[in-house]
Formats: structure tokens, sequence, C-alpha cells
């Protein structure tokens, strides 16, 4: 071996061995959140709160999520934040654990309509982390007269020509194909889904169909330009308004009138979570009042925590980030799939994707 | 007799210690080739032929649903959509290694006839785009063919593309990505063939035929095949499998083989499903090669032909 | 004449092809400078996605990563790949078939497949052994996996180019293997190790899919950063730290030059 290689060597083996020491001098907690969701004074709160390090991972959506849990994930993160429909899931494959609600006495925190979730029943396993909605999002230089209906994005003949992007989450795409055909956001039978996928396929195949994106990607392509209708979510377009108004300016965040997502997120700890007390701290730390009241202010998506109500800005208690009473009438979950539903729906997805 | 068989106990002996060389310089690479190669793709294959559990990862009994899904059959009855991603697949890495072919063919051939000084340095020009990550290299295509840049507003001039539109997201994008991505991969074994060009029969056919082109055809086309066959292994195989480019360029419109792969893993929707489309590329690969070596041997190439 | 004018033409081809060739990357490089977020239209000259960067911890973290993971790798991969190289030499009259596919499988293999059947044999070790828990270690191991064969390949490719007697000679020079090893062949296939280690790393730093597919919460390389950062859709901080490995690449070129330069003389002098 030449000299070099042999430092190189040495070099590499410290570095190593330095990594692993250095885990080990102090805890750390495994974040698993999306991204552009966390605001890092909480961070950095939480670490000086408790003497530990936080290292954040990221991901853009569910099924991304869901596939590095399964992949060995679930036993590398501390804390993970997915949306109502995926909650059940967790808890069946049993990539999640129980809370321990003795550890955080916070939840009593939380608004009373959160607290016995139907996808969830009791919070055995999972506490809310913030709420809010997945609408659509259009330039109004383009449209200025737009229609408050998916049509924008579905009918060729509202938007000939205008490229537009749809969400990479199949149940999020489809429940919007189920709103421009008339049907409920939440539509879950196998016709629907049908009809959905076929006018989806039909969809893809035009012009200015340019693509599927996440709900935080979609929104920077809206900014430059590159789409002119988008799905994303509330929060998220008010956070990237704040950062770029000029931006935004011709940007409009609408709730179609045929009903789109409502969704709550909630932090889980999933099954082989390597500091699971360290975990449950952190839920304990997020339900805080002050602490809740700093992230929804931080991220503008609405606050589950009736102790955080007082410290909120006034951004939050008004639309987007606060839907009206009438929009919340057209607010659904998406369905949480199961077994041989969730099944059909895989297959489904897949050959509109494949197509 | 006794100086007989102290020659064959010597030699046994020889042939223990050579055997022994054999293993302790061999087995250590063969090992780990096997334990994490091997052993995986054949963890892989064996997925492939399990039932897809209610959450997307593999679980028994035993069964040949994936392939029938990759096929199209599921709940819903027959449906295109895996054949077309598969057709897709065939005919952007066909397209894509068509062009490379053109592109690669007259760029080697003109570095052979440059000054021999400068040849090392063109060479080199035409690899060194791919040293840098293939994320990156992709990259820079989305930048350059984004709405609102100018070549796209060019070709919106041009009525190639409807207006408003950039040429990325496209199946365009991808052809483009992957002919970018690949042509090196041709140029080089090109070159080689091209170098070793017998020039004297070049110029006999020269003399032979009349028109240029037969001229070509009879004599030189013949002498480079080897090194286009290498360089069609090369950018074929892989292109066929490719997961970056039809996954940033092509915008959800364009996907392939390898995404159709991918998404199943890493959408967390279908492991079985995922491993029978891996075992599809994989039989694919090793037809490729086996084709190419024979038609190599034909030629006489032999062993050197592929790769 | 009609020579002349193909020459023109072939003059012309090359260098549409080089603008072809260096136009993505010079786009990356350009706009890393833009004073503004805008991918269309460069607005001024200014630094601020470099110093944007440095504040970066998660990108520094990437970045020591990439290092981590290509050093280690392509040394154990060149101790091994030397090994195998070197057995395949001496036993080259022996049938070694199998071990030819075998060193070939990495190279044939898809980058799919490849890093898939990685992620689901480890995904399931893990689960059964708790050993080999995605990050940087089962990276590694993936990563000396296709490198084994380069290396491989290179050591053998320059024994052969030796002259057998040379070993003879080495065998009566040297009385112990060790001081054959040391003294003899380490030193005549040095330039051999030297260009294997550098096609190591270079395949090291180069490869996403199966890094993608093998990484851990903690040990995202750079490439892994840079497609995160893509599919989040901000983007002129990636062109900023692409065009710092396109910088790398570019020395890299620069420096292998000087080497090949070095040893055509070399050539010529010796002979």
């Amino acid at each position: 071996m030449s000299k070099h290689t042999k430092t190189a060597a040495a070099v590499a083996f410290c570095s190593l061995l330095l990594g692993t020491g250095a885990q080990a001098a102090e805890e750390k907690l495994y974040l698993f959140n999306w991204t552009e969701y966390m605001d890092p004074e909480i961070i950095t709160a939480f670490e000086q709160k408790y003497d530990v390090e936080v290292v954040q991972n990221y991901y853009n959506s569910l099924p991304e999520m869901f596939a590095k849990l399964n992949a060995g994930g679930a036993s590398q993160y501390d804390i993970i934040v997915p949306s109502n429909y995926y909650v059940p899931r967790l808890i069946e494959t049993g990539l999640v654990q129980k809370l321990d609600h003795a550890k955080i006495p916070n939840l009593a925190n939380v608004k009373e309509q959160f607290k016995d979730p139907s996808f969830d029943p009791g919070s055995a396993y999972s506490a809310p982390y913030q709420w809010g909605t997945t609408g659509m999002v259009y330039n109004t230089d383009t449209f200025p007269d737009a229609p408050n209906s998916w049509s924008l994005m579905f009918d060729p003949k509202v938007n000939p020509d205008y490229p537009f992007a749809i969400m990479g989450d199949g149940q999020v795409a489809i429940g919007a194909a189920c709103g421009a055909l008339g049907k409920p956001y939440d539509c879950n039978t196998l016709d629907s889904w049908r009809e959905a996928a076929k006018l989806m396929i039909e969809t893809k195949s035009r012009d200015n169909f340019s693509g599927f994106t996440d709900g935080t990607p979609a929104l920077q392509q809206l900014a430059r330009g590159v789409t002119h209708v988008g799905m994303s979510y509330n929060g998220d377009y008010l956070y990237f308004k704040g950062e770029d108004p000029k931006a935004f300016e011709h940007l409009a965040f609408a709730i179609p009138d045929e009903g789109a997502e409502m969704w709550v997120d909630s932090m889980m700890i999933p099954s082989g979570a390597p500091h699971p007390d360290l975990a449950h701290k952190f839920i304990d730390f997020i339900l805080d009042a002050k602490i809740g009241a700093q992230l929804s202010n931080y991220n503008y998506y609405a606050s589950p925590n009736a102790a955080a109500e007082p410290y909120l800005d006034e951004a939050l208690k008004q639309p987007p980030a606060q839907p009206t009473e009438e929009e919340m009438k057209r607010l659904r979950f998406t369905p949480s799939l199961e077994g041989e539903q969730l099944q059909t729906f895989q297959q489904l997805w897949s050959e509109v994707q494949a197509r | 007799m006794s100086t007989n068989n102290i020659a064959v106990m010597g030699r046994s002996q020889g042939m223990v210690r050579e055997a022994r060389h054999l293993l302790f310089t061999v087995a250590p690479g063969a090992l780990w080739i096997v334990i994490f190669l091997v052993l995986p793709s054949l963890y892989l294959m064996a997925v492939a032929f399990m039932s897809n559990g209610p959450y997307g990862l593999p679980q028994m009994p035993l069964s040949l649903n994936s392939f029938k899904q990759l096929a199209g059959v599921g709940f819903l009855g027959w449906s295109p959509g895996n054949l077309y991603t598969l057709l897709r697949s065939l005919w952007q890495t066909l397209v894509a290694t068509g062009l490379v072919v053109l592109v690669a063919y007259p760029l080697a051939y003109y570095i052979t006839i440059c000054r021999a000084k400068w040849r090392p340095i063109m060479l080199l020009l035409v690899v060194v785009p791919s040293w840098t990550n293939q994320v990156i290299r992709t990259f820079g295509w989305m930048n350059l063919l984004a709405p609102g840049t100018p070549l796209s507003n060019a070709a919106e001039v041009l009525g190639f593309i409807p207006p408003n539109m950039g040429l990325y997201p496209s199946n365009f994008a991808v052809t483009l990505g992957l002919v970018y991505n690949f042509l090196p991969f041709m140029v080089l074994p090109l070159y080689a063939a091209f170098e070793k060009l017998d020039t004297a029969q070049v110029e006999a056919a020269q003399d032979l035929y009349a028109r240029p082109a037969r001229a070509f055809w009879h004599a030189v086309f013949p002498q480079t095949l080897p090194g286009l066959l290498a360089g069609i292994v090369l950018v074929a195989i892989p292109a066929f499998g490719m997961y970056v480019i039809p996954e940033l360029l092509g915008g959800g419109k364009a996907m392939m083989l390898g995404n159709l792969v991918a998404t199943q893993f890493s959408g967390g929707s279908n492991w079985p499903l995922g491993a029978a489309g891996a075992i599809l590329m994989l039989i694919a690969t090793f037809i490729g090669l086996f084709a190419m070596r024979r038609i190599g041997k034909r030629l006489g190439g032999g062993e050197e032909v592929v790769i | 004449m009609r020579k002349r004018t193909l020459k023109r033409c072939l003059t012309a081809f090359w260098w549409i092809t080089l603008v072809f060739l260096y136009l993505p990357l010079a786009v990356v490089v350009l706009f890393s400078f833009n004073a503004s977020n805008s991918a269309a239209s460069m607005t001024g000259l200014s630094l601020r996605w470099y110093h944007q960067l440095l504040g970066n911890e998660q990108i520094m973290a990437a970045f020591g990563n990439t290092l981590v993971l290509a050093i280690c790798s392509s040394v154990i991969a060149l101790v091994i790949g030397c090994l195998i190289g070197y057995g395949m030499y001496r036993h080259r009259h022996r049938k070694l078939g199998w071990l030819i596919v075998l060193i070939y499988l990495p190279i044939v293999l898809p980058d799919i497949v490849f890093g898939i059947s990685e992620m689901a044999f480890f995904v399931q070790f893990h689960r059964l052994t708790g050993l080999l828990q995605p990050g940087l270690g089962t990276m590694v191991i993936a990563h000396v996996t296709f490198q084994i064969p380069f290396v491989a390949l290179i050591v053998y490719s320059r024994f052969v180019g030796l002259d057998p007697t040379l070993f003879e000679a080495a065998k009566d020079l040297y009385a112990t293997p060790v001081k054959r090893v040391v003294h003899f062949m380490l030193p005549t296939i040095k330039p051999a190790l030297i260009s294997a280690f550098f096609l190591s790393f270079t395949l090291s730093v180069d490869d996403f899919v199966i890094s993608f597919f093998t990484a851990g919460p903690e040990s995202a390389t750079l490439p892994i950063y840079i497609w995160g950062a893509i599919k989040k859709g901000v983007s002129p901080e990636i062109n900023a730290i692409a065009t710092l490995m396109i910088g790398a690449v570019a020395i890299a070129a620069a420096i292998s030059l000087l080497f090949s330069r070095k040893n055509q003389h070399s050539r010529k002098r010796q002979s």
C-alpha cells in the first residue's frame, strides 16, 4: 500500500471512529418531518432545554415517508409526522408504538375535536401537530376570472393551454379528480375511483400537463411561472408568500367548490425508535401552549392546540389558514384505506402512473 | 521409484500451495460479491415469487401474482399501463442508442484524424462531463429546458411545443438526457476501433469502389463494428434501466421500467411487483449481453468485444 | 477537395458537440452566481448562494459523508480488488470463467436492480439480526461491491502487460514472498494502484442510485442532498454546490491530463 493510501485509510477510519464516538457522547433526537415544517428556533430551544441534538430528515410525500419507515427507518427515527390517513396503516403494520400519555401532560392542551380523532381513537398512538387544507393554487394573471373549481386543471375546455401540475400523492390526486367529476372529494367506491383514474389518464396525456409534483415544490413552480395551476397546502402557500411577496402577488389559494382535503398531521413514535423517552419529551414540548403558537406563527398552519390560541398571530385566524364556516363544510378527510381496498387503489394508481 | 514419488508429492504440494494462493487472493473479493450482491439479488428474485402484503411488503405464501400484475392483470382486469411503460423503455433505449451512434461515430473518427498530440485531450474533453454526478448533469438540462428559457422559447416560436410549455418535462427531454449521459460511453470504444483501422484496406477499397459511401461500407464500417457493438452494450443496457433521467426530466409522463420498479419500493406500495420488474430488467440485460457476445464472436472479435 | 470539406464539416460538428456537452454544466455554473432566484434570467452577479452553503450544516455534513464514503470504500476496494487482480493473473491458465462472471456482475447489473436488492437485503438482514442498519456502513459495503471489479481489472491488465521474466528475477532477488510483494510487486503496479484508487473514488462520488437506496437517516451524501433539494424545488443553492463539484471534477481532469503527459514522456525516454 502506498504511503498516500495509508494516510487516507487512517484518516477515514479515524473519522469513522470519531463519528461513532460523538454519537455516544450526546443524545440525539431523530426527527423525520415534512420539508419546511419546523421553526429552527423551536429546535434550538428544545436542544438547549434538554441538552441534546436534534437531527432532522425530511420527506416530500407520505408514500416516501412510509417507504423509508418500511426500509428500516422504523428503528432509526424517533418522531414522524404523518397525516391522518396514514395513521391507521402505520398502526396496523406495527411501524409505530403506543404513546405513554403519562409522559405527555400537555396533551390536555389539545382542542376537544382533535382529542379523539376517527383515525386514532383516544389518541392512543398519535398527538396532533398542525392541521390544514390541500387546495388549488393558481395564477390570477393567467386566469383573471377562474372558476372556483378543479376543472381549472381537469377540464381541457377551461384550461386549454396553460401548464398545470397535479399532486404526486395518489389519494389526494384521485380525490381532486373525483371532485372534478362532481363526486365528493373523499370518494372511495371502486366505480368512482375507476372514473377518476380514467380522467387522470386523459389529463396526463394532455399537452399542458407538466407532471406530478408534491405540495411544497408545486409552489416553487408556480412562483417561477413554470406552471400556472397546481395543488398545495394553505400554510405553505402563506409561508412562501411571506418569504417572497412579489412572486406570490399573482397567486391565489382556493378551496374548490367541489370539495377538498382537510388533514391533521400527527406526531408518532416509530416502533423501534432509538430514544422513545426523548421522543415523548419532544411531543410534550411541541404541545406546550407557547411553543405550539410559535410553530403555527412560523409556518402558518392552524393549531390543534387550544391553549395556544391567545398567542396566535392574526393571520392564522382568517382564511386560508383558518377556513371559513362555509368552506369547512366542503372539506373532507382523505379516506384511510386498508387491506384489499388499499391494494386495489395502489394498482389503480400504479396504472395511472405507468400509462 | 522413490524419486518419482517425491516428484509427485512435490507436485501435489505445489498444487496445494497454488490452490491456497488462489483461495487467499481471490476468496475475499469473490465472497464479498457473493455475500453483498449475489445473495441480495437472489433474495430480490425470491421476493418476486412472494405475495404482496396489505402494506406493500412481501409475505408468504408464494405466488405468481406479481408477474401477473406486471403483465397488467390485476383486480381490475387487464390494463395496459405496465406494457406501455415497457414499450416506452424499449423505444427510448432504441432512439437514444441510435442517436448516440449517429453523434459518436463521426466524433470518434474526427478524433482519430486529428494530430496525435491533441487526441488524449480531445478524448478527455468528451469524457469529463460524465465524471460529474448524474444528478447534476440532469439538473443542468432541467435549467436549460425549463419554460421561458431561450431554448424553450425558440422551440415554441418554431412550433415544436405548444405555447407556455417548456421543453421539459417531456419524453423529448428524457431522450436528450439519455443521449447526453451516454455519449462518452460510445465515443471511447469507437475511437479505439478507428485507431486500429487498417488503412491499407481502406485505400484498396477506395481504389476498388468509385463512390466513397461504398468504400466506407465495405472497408471502414466492418472494421469498426466490434467497437460499435461494445458501445451499444455500454449504452443500451444502462439506458434501459435508467432511473434518474426519466424521474427528473420526464415529469411523470415518461416513466420507464426503472421508475416503475423503483416506485414499488420508494412509494411503498408493492415490493413483489417491483422485484418482478427487476427480474424483467435482468433478463433483458442478459439477453442483450448474450446477443452481443454471439454477434461479436461471429465477427471474430472474440472476448474483447464485450466491454 | 472533397476530403477538405469533409474535415471542415467534422470540425464544425466537433465544436457543436462540445457545446452540447458543456452547455448544461456551464448553465449551472453561471446561475450559481446569479443575484436573484431565477432560472430564466441573470440579474447580476453575487456570491450569496455560496455564503448560504457555508452556513448550511446539512450540506457540510453531506460533504463530509461523501468524502468519508469515497475514501473508505476506495481503500477497501483497493485491497480486495488488488488481491483478485493478482489472483486472476497468477492463475490465468486455470478455468476461471465463474470468477470472470462474478467480477462482471456488478458492472452489468442495472444500478436500480443493484441498489434495490441491496436495500431489500439489508432491511431484511437488519430485521433478523439487528446488524447492518442502513447508514454509512451499508453504503460503504455497496460501494466496495461495485468498485472491486474495476480495481481488479485495472490491476490484472497491468500484470498482463508486464514481462513474465520479471517475476522469475524477483524470485531470485527476494527470498520471502512478503519481501517480493513489498519491494517488487507493489512498486511495479503502483501506477495501476493509483489510477484504480482514483477511478474508485470517482465512481463513488459519481454514484447516486445505489447510495440513495442504501442510505440511512444520517448518511446523506451530496448527490442525495442535491436530489432532495431538486425534488423540494429549491434551486439556486443547488447550482452553487453543483458548481463546486464540477470544479472538483475539472481539477481532477487537469491532474489526470498532467499524469498521462508525464507517463508518455517517461515512456518515450525509456524507449
